[in-house]
């Protein structure tokens, strides 16, 4: 389907900026056994923090694992083989909090289950449990055009493309469907696009190379309206 | 006077629109910052800097610095040492002088605010006697408190849990406190005269001032002399590194005036380094700010061997010139330095000594975490993104009860 540069959309798309403050709850994991008892009995905020919310603070420009739990295992407990089982799973695969709970429980009983010692961490490298308040804002940027919405999402700050990409895929209920996609879908159709925008494999990309393919698959399925050399 | 759109060339516009934005939310909140010493330290330097682009965002900021004799800053020195885990023995009496000096400094303090933010633990027994001046007493630690010793803790923990939050620089350092604690890193002001781009006329004219010549690769640490910043351990780990490859260490020390250790442990330093033609020691004033800068800019490596610390904001500084890192692995230095990526972290003098050898004869991937570092500073710990931060913080304390809030 040809798209016009100039084609308004119906409704403009309102980009939000997303600030995160991290809040520490002064408990920590010292070996996989306490993590494991801390992970059935905190609260789900902090559950939250650790396996989403953490991509909008400090992150170094090369992570090679997708979550604290299993980033914690490589460099802490220097156990590659539980972050590979920690790096596996993905969040998104649940319908709650509840779920990806169980799940990283299920993850870690079964690991201790086999093993003949407690892995420990290096002294210095203990696991220190979060929790986050959030404030969402209205920015004063609207896209009325794809043109114009391509030209924003290479400007905007990572928190936003964390609060309409990443964490929309946990706030809409619907997995797959985030802020973005269903601008698109609702305001000019475009099926192939939406569903390739719904087909990336977010869990395992920066916010960064988030959104490098996110104008990566705009550009290749409207060409020139997003230029991805500007 | 720097404003804030100089910001925007390094951060980008959006972000001081940003700034704006939630400035404007907050309108003309009253705002104090108290801290001990208006030199000399990371909390006065950033504050020098925040405070006035604060004001610039339309809040009303005023920065209080309590006075105190040697003994206050003595006894202070020692809780400080305390919480970074170091047993020390404060007597009923030097209490009793922590509580009075403190008691004479807010009788002078007659403003009324919306926001009182008091950095550290030399001004935190103030609250006793001006709670009612303000509507949000928020504690500040810029320590490492990760294992604080039990007994100066538990005299702290009962003054700052008066307080309705605190704030720490990571997540290690939180407590068991009984109000909200939040994490605010701390950040470097990029125009700073610490931080600016400078000429290769200008770091010429200051090594040249300072006696130092580029005729060998130049290592450098700078930290207060304090033994917890490890400086004979560099002086280890350099001699270690001489042995294969012709290099030369820079030791560039400030002095802080509420740190009355600073002598002993340079003269301690003094010795290590004797007859090593090779080691420069550099007493500097606090406000050398332009001869860091440049002797920053002038080395190949640089070093930050801390066995404590609460930051490591001479680490943010080094990344944000470029520079490749070596830090020891404690406290913020592990937030900051990942090895082969933006830094190294070491565990011993010989470790650090490894570490110097293999980025001296790998110049290219110097050069390489040296790019990447630069780029992780400007995302993370430049002074934008911490004021954002402490608007952040004032609005979420004014909504307690909201854990997200929708503006």
């Amino acid at each position: 389907m040809k798209i016009s540069p100039d084609q308004p959309a119906k409704n403009p798309f309102s980009f939000r900026e997303c600030f995160l403050m991290p809040m520490p709850i002064g408990k920590k994991a010292l070996n996989l056994r306490e993590l494991l008892q801390a992970l059935r009995d905190l609260d789900e905020s902090v559950l939250y923090y650790h396996i989403f919310q953490s991509r909008l603070d400090i992150t170094q420009p090369a992570e090679e694992y997708p979550n604290e739990f299993a980033r914690w295992a490589a460099n802490a407990l220097q156990d590659v083989k539980l972050a590979e089982k920690l790096s596996s799973f993905d969040p998104f695969d649940y319908e709650n909090l509840t779920q990806v709970r169980q799940s990283v429980v299920d993850i870690l009983e079964e690991y201790l289950w086999d093993i003949q010692y407690i892995p420990w961490a290096r002294s210095g490298f203990e696991f220190h449990f979060c929790e986050a308040s959030t404030v969402v804002m209205r920015s004063h940027i609207r896209a009325h055009t794809l043109q114009v919405f391509c030209e924003t999402l290479r400007k905007v700050g990572l928190d936003s493309i964390y609060y309409h990409f990443f964490e929309a895929r946990w706030r809409l209920g619907v997995r797959n469907v985030d802020d973005f996609s269903y601008w698109i879908e609702t305001n000019f159709g475009l099926p192939e696009l939406v569903a390739a925008i719904r087909g990336i494999d977010i869990y395992f990309y920066s916010l960064k190379e988030i959104r490098d393919t996110l104008l990566g698959l705009i550009h290749q399925h409207l060409g020139e309206l997003c230029d991805r050399t500007q | 006077m720097i404003g804030l759109n100089d910001y925007a060339p390094i951060v980008g516009q959006e972000v001081i629109d940003q700034l704006q934005r939630l400035a404007a939310l907050l309108g003309l909140r009253r705002f104090v910052h108290i801290n001990s010493t208006r030199t000399g330290g990371g909390v006065a330097e950033i504050l020098s800097r925040a405070v006035p682009l604060l004001e610039q965002l339309g809040l009303d900021v005023k920065w209080e610095v309590i006075n105190g004799d040697q003994e206050f800053f003595e006894i202070t020195k020692a809780m400080h040492n305390a919480l970074q885990g170091y047993k020390v023995d404060l007597s009923p009496a030097m209490l009793d002088h922590y509580r009075e000096i403190n008691r004479e400094n807010a009788r002078k303090f007659t403003w009324e605010s919306d926001f009182v933010l008091v950095h550290d633990p030399q001004p935190a027994y103030l609250i006793n006697f001006l709670r009612p001046q303000a509507k949000h007493w928020i504690w500040r630690c810029h320590i490492d408190a990760s294992r604080p010793e039990r007994r100066v803790w538990k005299f702290l923990q009962e003054i700052v849990s008066q307080y309705e939050a605190s704030v720490f620089s990571m997540s290690q350092f939180a407590q068991n406190l009984p109000h909200p604690q939040y994490l605010i890193r701390p950040s470097i002001d990029p125009l700073s005269e610490k931080n600016r781009d400078l000429s290769t006329a200008e770091i010429q004219e200051v090594l040249g001032r300072l006696g130092i010549e580029r005729d060998k690769p130049i290592i450098l640490q700078v930290s207060r002399f304090d033994s917890f910043k490890d400086p004979v351990g560099v002086i280890q780990a350099f001699r270690m590194v001489r042995r294969h490859t012709p290099c030369k260490l820079v030791l560039a020390g400030g002095e802080a005036i509420d740190d009355p250790e600073g002598p002993r442990i340079f003269a301690e330093v003094m010795e290590a380094a004797k007859d090593e033609p090779d080691i420069q020691i550099l007493l500097l004033p606090p406000d050398a700010h332009h001869e860091v800068n440049a002797l920053q800019r002038a080395s190949d490596i640089i070093v930050q061997k801390s066995t404590r610390e609460g930051f490591g904001l001479t680490v943010t500084e080094a990344m944000w010139k470029g520079k490749p890192v070596i830090g020891g692995a404690v406290g913020g230095i592990v937030l900051q330095l990942r090895d082969y990526n933006t830094g190294f972290l070491v565990h011993s003098p010989e470790g650090c000594a490894f570490r110097i050898r293999y980025l001296l004869h790998r110049p290219e991937m110097a050069r390489r975490m040296g790019r990447m570092a630069r780029e992780f500073v400007r995302h993370h710990f430049l002074i934008t993104r911490k004021i954002r931060d402490y608007l952040t913080l004032m609005i979420l304390r004014e909504n307690p009860t909201e854990r997200i809030m929708e503006l």
